[in-house]
């Protein structure tokens, strides 16, 4: 039985006995490996461990310059394209260090998201849908938090870096609560008031956080059951073991030679925080490296930030891979939009959300593929079109996440993967 | 004050974009560099001017920039080519793999002995220009901007009497060199020209694009756009300053809020007053500065961004850029 509850633990209570409950067939001589015949058991263990680090390339960065170029092409730009390791994959020229790395990663070329504006097309990307007047859903972290987590876990569940202003957004976590929602991080690495306050001891700070507990129970049992009021008090629960977290952003407890590898932009410092943070047990960070948005000089703000993005995303990639962690962690590289297959005549493209690219890196991924073609001046997808809601089924059965899951809002069954979409399975393993 | 004016006389559609341009004085016929990676001979006096494209081996990225010796044409891309072709024959007779980035600019001393190229490998090579061999390399200009962002070495200019050689980057740093030495004369900085945003969007935009030495040799001017607020977009003033490089002394700095963007071309007349400037955002201009007066003497909008002009002894100009190739007359 001891090993029962060792597996029972990191699983959640509640889900164990919700699951338990509804399966007569789990005896008391049960083994572990009785456990995982039980799918959904066997699902909860799968998801054990697994993490995201979604690089979020803000403002929308071109897929011309990077996944899909088009050599030769009227819209091809100056770039050419470059072999990978990975025998008829072809990338640009501005990623080498990516070429040379793309086993662990699949490209879809062919997202056709339809919407090509700043808030709304960011927004779809965030929750998988277009938005819907009357219901705020939770984003792809919250929903990775939710699903992801321990129960048990001192650590964050989500956590967002956003350093730059422009289109800066702060995640969301809808109507999952404040319990989902992401430590934001804007102006420090370190998120803000983590650190007790020297006027207040220690013990000060346990008993406070006792006597606010006592009032809130008194609180709730007041007014019935609220769910406002559980998830209010569901995340102070967890402020202690979150307070103790703090050096988990701090890069300096790394050696010097793994922050070079990382490199001197705070893009490199940030991956290598989401890194420290995956390592401890956190399921979703997001690091947003804004802003692509190239209307003028694409091609020059595209030497300068994908010399960024391959350098981080190869460090990246390569320090999880030693450390034994790619296969559990799954790296996204997303933005809102693309940008058009025109130049225009400030040598730069704009917003284009009608077929364009991502990539998916570790955790349940087919590395070295390519799902999805666009026309030969990249107009439009000519095969395999995927939609926001296509990409996170995907990510979600990568994460061994069922995403055919439906959460409740009131009597409101919704499903976590948009209708009608479904996963790519061309890019997983 | 500079008392010319200059009228468009013309214009005609082209496709895709083209970088730079070279005029043949003899035949008057064209000859640009284009984003479809091809060299073309363009007869503005023809009845109905086409582009005609150099055929062989050529480049295999955006064709960046062009210079002519006598019926020899070089030109030079982002492919890292340098490429030797025969204007009659229209046909490549020397391609040297030059430089291991883009090539920017490339420019031929007044007696058609020496070139010099500049790239985003951050090196500035002279060669000879007949046959093609490598003289000198200059590494030193900072491939790294005190950002850790690559820089980009735009713009290059060689003096009239052949014996000064100077780049410029995306910094603002300017090196001027004696040829036959090597040796360094001068460092100067234009920070203006680059703008990081270091709040809002982090990354940068902006250099030097454009480079000229005056005819006597003792001021240099580079061109480029001022301080940026959105830097999605070129929204810049188009900005000029012009030094006694030995002094080091600015002697004059020029914007312009009329007509936003990159002054991608500068050159001076020979009186050493009088600065022409192109360039552009979404549009184009042609500027012309009265250098005494640190006023515009004259100006017109372009039809096109101007990424390329070449001047016919101050009587014709011929611009050419996105989409279009212009001509202009100047009286006076």
């Amino acid at each position: 039985m001891n090993q029962l509850r060792n597996i029972i633990a990191p699983v959640g209570r509640r889900r164990f006995l919700g699951s338990a409950a509804a399966s007569s067939a789990i005896a008391a001589n049960m083994t572990v490996l009785d456990l995982l015949q039980n799918p959904v058991m066997a699902d909860e263990v799968k998801r054990q461990g697994k993490r995201v680090i979604l690089l979020w390339l803000a403002g929308g960065a071109s897929q011309f310059e990077t996944w899909d170029p088009k050599p030769g092409r009227p819209t091809g730009g100056p770039f050419r394209p470059i072999d990978t390791n990975v025998s008829g994959i072809q990338i640009s020229e501005l990623l080498p260090k990516m070429a040379a790395n793309m086993q662990d990663t699949a490209i879809i070329r062919s997202l056709n998201t339809k919407v090509a504006d700043h808030g709304t097309g960011a927004a779809i990307l965030e929750t998988g849908r277009i938005p819907e007047p009357g219901v705020q859903f939770p984003d792809l972290g919250a929903i990775c938090a939710r699903e992801l987590a321990r129960a048990d876990s001192k650590v964050p569940d989500y956590v967002s870096m956003y350093a730059a202003t422009e289109g800066r957004r702060h995640g969301y976590s809808g109507f999952l609560g404040s319990r989902y929602a992401p430590i934001m991080l804007t102006d420090k690495m370190v998120p803000r008031n983590l650190t007790r306050l020297e006027a207040v001891s220690d013990v000060d700070h346990v008993q406070r956080n006792d006597l606010r507990r006592l009032l809130a129970q008194r609180f709730e049992r007041g007014r019935g059951h609220s769910s406002s009021v559980t998830s209010h008090n569901d995340a102070y629960e967890r402020v202690r073991g979150i307070m103790a977290s703090e050096k988990l952003f701090d890069i300096e407890q790394e050696s010097q030679a793994m922050r070079d590898k990382y490199g001197p932009t705070q893009f490199g410092q940030q991956a290598l925080v989401a890194r420290r943070l995956c390592e401890a047990g956190v399921p979703f960070v997001k690091v947003a490296r804004a802003w692509w948005d190239s209307h003028g000089q694409n091609f020059e703000t595209h030497r300068e930030l994908c010399a960024d993005l391959d350098h981080v995303m190869d460090a990246l990639l390569n320090d999880l891979k030693e450390r034994g962690l790619l296969e559990h962690t799954l790296v996204i590289t997303l933005g809102e939009f693309g940008r058009t297959p025109n130049i225009n005549a400030s040598l730069g493209r704009d917003h284009f959300a009608n077929a364009w690219s991502c990539s998916l890196s570790g955790c349940g991924i087919k590395g070295g593929t390519v799902y999805g073609k666009t026309d030969e001046d990249g107009h439009a997808v000519v095969d395999g079109e995927a939609k926001a809601g296509d990409l996170f089924a995907t990510i979600f059965k990568a994460l061994a996440i069922d995403w055919e899951t439906e959460y409740h809002l009131g009597a409101r069954p919704i499903p976590i993967t948009d209708f009608g979409c479904s996963p790519i399975d061309a890019v997983l393993a | 004050m500079f008392e010319a004016k200059f009228n468009k006389t013309n214009d005609w559609g082209i496709p895709g974009i083209a970088f730079a341009v070279c005029r043949h004085a003899e035949s008057g016929k064209l000859f640009f560099g284009s984003s479809d990676f091809k060299v073309h001979e363009f007869d503005p006096s023809a009845e109905k001017p086409e582009p005609i494209a150099f055929e062989g081996d050529g480049h295999q990225s955006y064709v960046t920039t062009v210079a002519l010796i006598g019926n020899t044409l070089i030109s030079g891309g982002y492919d890292g080519r340098l490429i030797w072709w025969n204007t009659a024959e229209r046909k490549a007779v020397r391609t040297q793999d030059a430089h291991a980035k883009w090539i920017r600019n490339i420019v031929v001393s007044a007696d058609g002995k020496l070139l010099a190229s500049v790239a985003d490998d951050m090196t500035c090579k002279l060669w000879d220009a007949q046959t093609g061999e490598l003289q000198q390399t200059f590494s030193d200009h900072v491939p790294i901007t005190e950002h850790g962002y690559p820089s980009m070495l735009y713009a290059v200019a060689i003096s009239m009497d052949g014996k000064l050689l100077a780049s410029a980057d995306k910094q603002g740093y300017i090196i001027v060199r004696n040829i036959e030495s090597g040796e360094t004369l001068a460092t100067l900085h234009a920070p203006i020209m680059y703008t990081w945003d270091p709040r809002a969007r982090r990354h940068s935009i902006g250099g030097i694009r454009s480079l000229a030495f005056s005819a006597d040799g003792s001021q240099i001017a580079a061109g480029g756009i001022g301080t940026i607020g959105n830097i999605d977009h070129l929204g810049g003033n188009a900005r000029v300053e012009v030094f006694d490089w030995k002094s080091a002394e600015r002697l004059h700095e020029l914007e312009d809020s009329k007509y936003k963007g990159l002054v991608e071309r500068l050159e001076f007349h020979p009186n050493g007053k009088t600065l022409l400037t192109a360039g552009g955002d979404n549009g184009g201009f042609v500027t012309i500065y009265d250098l005494e007066s640190k006023k515009i003497a004259h100006q017109e909008q372009a039809p096109m961004h101007v990424h390329g002009h070449v001047l016919d002894e101050w009587k014709s100009l011929y611009t050419v850029g996105h989409g279009k190739i212009a001509a202009w007359t100047i009286e006076g």
